[in-house]
């Protein structure tokens, strides 16, 4: 598997707080070989481009321009991990920065475990997509063919509906992602035809009911309430 | 009606002088000419003729002249146009019959003429009575100010009843009256009436009693038991009063009087007061408009008040976050290192946070500004959700939920977002007022139209006296029924926050004892049904290798 820390690459914080920049740096110094630090959305942007980081953790109250503005941009051409900080919970509002490139966001004020482990599942899904794609992807018990279009949970086969299987394929192929109910409905419902979107929550609550071991604590297929879901990696 | 048109009135009603010289004049005119050729004539071409003047007068001057007139006609034809010549004795018997004739028809005639004035008369005063009452709601309508509209009220119903002055007192909120608006004639200006001490007394009695009143002329007053301007029980109160003073009820609620004052006795006849009592009625809901403007534009001011400080809260929970984030971490780091302090500080962070939090909610919901999305979502997930959330203050506790898989899962339409906090204050609210070493109980079920999670305790429950006082702001219970007083010290709002959150999206929270001890509260929320083609089982696309 993946190594737990890994040595190499760079990562950018833009913060216009030396206090939250410093508490993100202890929080990802054993995560990354080198740390660059910038206090504006512009001079980010420009570290971004001089830089080439693999991580960016981008905070949305900048003093000179929105954060989104500042995710957009960067996305424009690199392929970095970003992952936001927000002091606002709105949900809305962390939506429309995954829809606008974002791949994960932390709510101030956040715990520096769940940062680290959120930027660890993110920096590893950054370097799964540039591997080639796998027939078989495994999720804890859980084994998925993608050629098959099977999965199995230990000995057993899961049954799923066609709508289902898509869902799982969507999530299992952005494993550690945060996808927002639109990213959901295109990449399902792009595909298949005839249901409504609106079901997506009930489809995921079905798909729960099959896969995971306890629906109601659900360990593959998180819910990021108001936003949409996570498959989670287990180890 | 107005001063002059009232005097017109009594006029029309009497006949004006001028008509009766016009008709003496013209009978003694056509008199001269038929006795000039009076031999020639027939009596039925005098007769007619003295018919014509009688219709003729009766009609344009009323009743008295027309009898008058055809009194004067019969004498005339009697003495002047029937043989003998100039005396009132006649030849023939049959000529008596004649003037008798005459003398009836003409009668018959203006008699039924008056009649027909009378009801033409009555006729224009309803309409213009109407038209006073639509050029009345025209001007309250348009007027730009509540206070105009009342204004424009009393003008119209002291010109209407032809009283000197009109005035409108409207009931205070500290019980007392002011003076809403007031109207007076010109010579009234002068030396209008002052709201003495004894006017405001017989006011007050007549707004609580809702009975009229009156001042005779010599300023005595007298209590009725009349309710309105038109009942007969005023009639003796009336006969000779300066002042009337009439309830204003709207909507069965007091809300003023109207006094009505004229030095020089007031003239209502019974119609008059029948309008009056719908004039009144108009002055009523001017008063009522008047108070609902105060109120809105009182609740406009809050309002503003309630955004500025919402605004205020924003900014500082925002500002807040920002250092707690830091204050968090350096805790947390320390704390890695053993140290308690810090574990300590970190917690009490959090909870600081938690109560920002809950007092930004709190004020955006108060100021009506919390958007709701209402979509179809599954229970479990909901529930999976708040379990997730609270996950970490469980600190062992044992969270216990039954979900039967083969019963189909409950789906409800809700805000999701709002849903979940409402499950996580109250999962925490039972971890905080429980022994640690019981259970939360978890379980939810469809109720037909409703979908239900209850959130169960081994508690000490709520005392009837403070099952609903739970639900508001700062409610904190008494004698701290937390077994954990640290843990328990919130602000008080999640439980206010809660039921808010649940009434906005359609559902209810309610609390009920627990069989055998402790706390049940439910969240009940609106369950969807879907469509056939929703959640079907497909036939399943894997297949067993």
């Amino acid at each position: 598997m993946i190594p737990q820390g890994q040595r190499e690459g760079t990562g950018l914080i833009v913060d216009d707080e030396p206090q939250i920049r410093r508490v993100v740096r202890n929080a990802l110094q054993g995560e990354l070989a080198r740390l660059v630090e910038a206090a504006t959305g512009s001079e980010g942007i420009d570290m971004a481009a001089a830089e080439k980081p693999i991580l960016v953790v981008l905070d949305l109250g900048l003093p000179d321009m929105p954060g989104i503005e500042v995710c957009r941009e960067i996305r424009k051409w690199s392929s970095a991990a970003i992952v936001v900080l927000s002091a606002r919970q709105s949900d809305t509002e962390k939506a429309l920065l995954l829809d606008a490139g974002a791949d994960d966001y932390v709510t101030k004020p956040f715990s520096t475990l769940e940062f680290t482990a959120r930027v660890r599942a993110n920096l590893r899904r950054a370097q799964a997509a540039q591997r080639p794609s796998e027939h078989r992807v495994a999720i804890g018990e859980l084994v998925m063919d993608l050629a098959a279009r099977t999965v199995r949970r230990g000995e057993h086969t899961v049954h799923l509906t066609p709508i289902e299987w898509e869902l799982l394929r969507t999530f299992a192929t952005q494993a550690g992602r945060t996808l927002t109910h639109r990213q959901l409905f295109n990449a399902v419902w792009g595909r298949t035809f005839g249901d409504p979107q609106q079901y997506l929550r009930v489809h995921v609550a079905n798909l729960r009911r099959k896969i995971e071991q306890d629906p109601l604590r659900p360990e593959i297929i998180v819910t990021e309430p108001g936003v949409g879901y996570r498959l989670e990696m287990p180890g | 009606m107005r001063e002059t048109e009232w005097r017109g009135w009594r006029r029309r009603s009497l006949g004006r002088p001028g008509s009766w010289l016009f008709w003496a004049a013209t009978l003694l005119a056509v008199t001269v000419a038929l006795v000039s050729v009076r031999g020639e004539l027939d009596q039925a071409h005098v007769t007619l003729i003295y018919m014509l003047v009688v219709l003729g007068g009766s009609a344009s001057g009323g009743r008295a002249l027309g009898f008058s007139l055809a009194c004067a006609c019969f004498l005339l034809i009697d003495y002047f146009l029937q043989t003998p010549y100039d005396t009132l004795s006649v030849d023939k018997p049959l000529d008596w019959l004649v003037l008798l004739a005459f003398l009836v028809t003409a009668t018959v005639a203006t008699q039924l003429l008056g009649r027909a004035n009378a009801e033409a008369a009555a006729a224009r005063r309803r309409a213009e009575e109407i038209d006073r009452l639509a050029a009345l709601g025209a001007e309250t309508l348009s007027a730009g100010r509540a206070d105009d509209a009342l204004a424009a009220i009393a003008k119209v119903i002291r010109e209407t009843t032809g009283a000197a002055e009109c005035h409108i007192y409207v009931a205070g909120t500290g019980g007392g009256f002011r003076l809403g608006a007031h109207a007076e004639s010109a010579a009234a200006k002068a030396g209008g009436r002052d709201a003495d001490r004894s006017t405001l007394e017989t006011v007050a009695w007549v707004a609580e009693h809702r009975w009229a009143a009156t001042e005779r002329l010599d300023g005595t007053p007298v209590r009725t038991s009349a309710a309105q301007g038109a009942s007969a029980a005023l009639d003796a109160a009336l006969a000779p009063a300066r002042a009337l003073l009439l309830p204003l009820v709207a909507h069965d609620k007091s809300v003023g009087v109207l006094l009505l004052a004229d030095s020089y006795g007031l003239r209502l006849d019974p119609a008059r007061r029948r309008f009056l009592d719908a004039l009144s009625y108009y002055a009523a809901l001017g008063i009522e408009r008047v108070e609902l403007v105060a109120e809105a534009e009182h609740a406009e001011a809050l309002r503003e008040a309630d955004r500025l400080k919402d605004a205020l809260l924003a900014s500082v929970s925002h500002d807040l976050r920002t250092p707690l984030t830091t204050i968090k971490a350096l805790a947390h780091d320390l704390a890695g290192g053993g140290d308690e302090r810090a574990a300590v500080i970190e917690q009490q962070s959090d909870r600081l946070n938690h109560m920002v939090a809950d007092l930004l909610d709190l004020s955006r919901l108060n100021a009506g500004g919390v958007p709701v999305h209402t979509e179809i979502n599954a229970v479990e997930d909901l529930v999976g959700a708040a379990i997730q959330q609270v996950a970490g203050a469980l600190g062992g506790r044992q969270l216990r939920t039954a979900l039967a898989l083969r019963e189909p899962m409950p789906v409800g339409r809700f805000d999701f977002v709002h849903s979940l906090r409402i499950l996580v204050n109250l999962i925490e609210n039972a971890l905080k007022y429980s022994p640690a070493d019981t259970p939360i109980d978890v379980a939810m079920r469809g109720e037909g139209a409703m979908i239900a999670i209850a959130i169960a305790d081994r508690g000490s429950g709520v005392p009837a006296a403070e099952r609903e006082r739970i639900f508001e702001p700062f409610y904190r219970p008494a004698g701290g029924a937390s077994p954990d007083g640290a843990r328990a010290g919130g602000a008080g709002l999640g439980l206010a926050i809660a039921r808010r959150l649940a009434l906005a999206q359609g559902g209810t929270l309610s609390y009920e004892d627990r069989p055998g001890g402790g706390s049940i509260f439910t969240l009940r929320l609106p369950a969807a049904r879907l469509g056939a083609e929703g959640v079907e089982e497909a036939p399943p696309l894997a297949v067993s290798s």
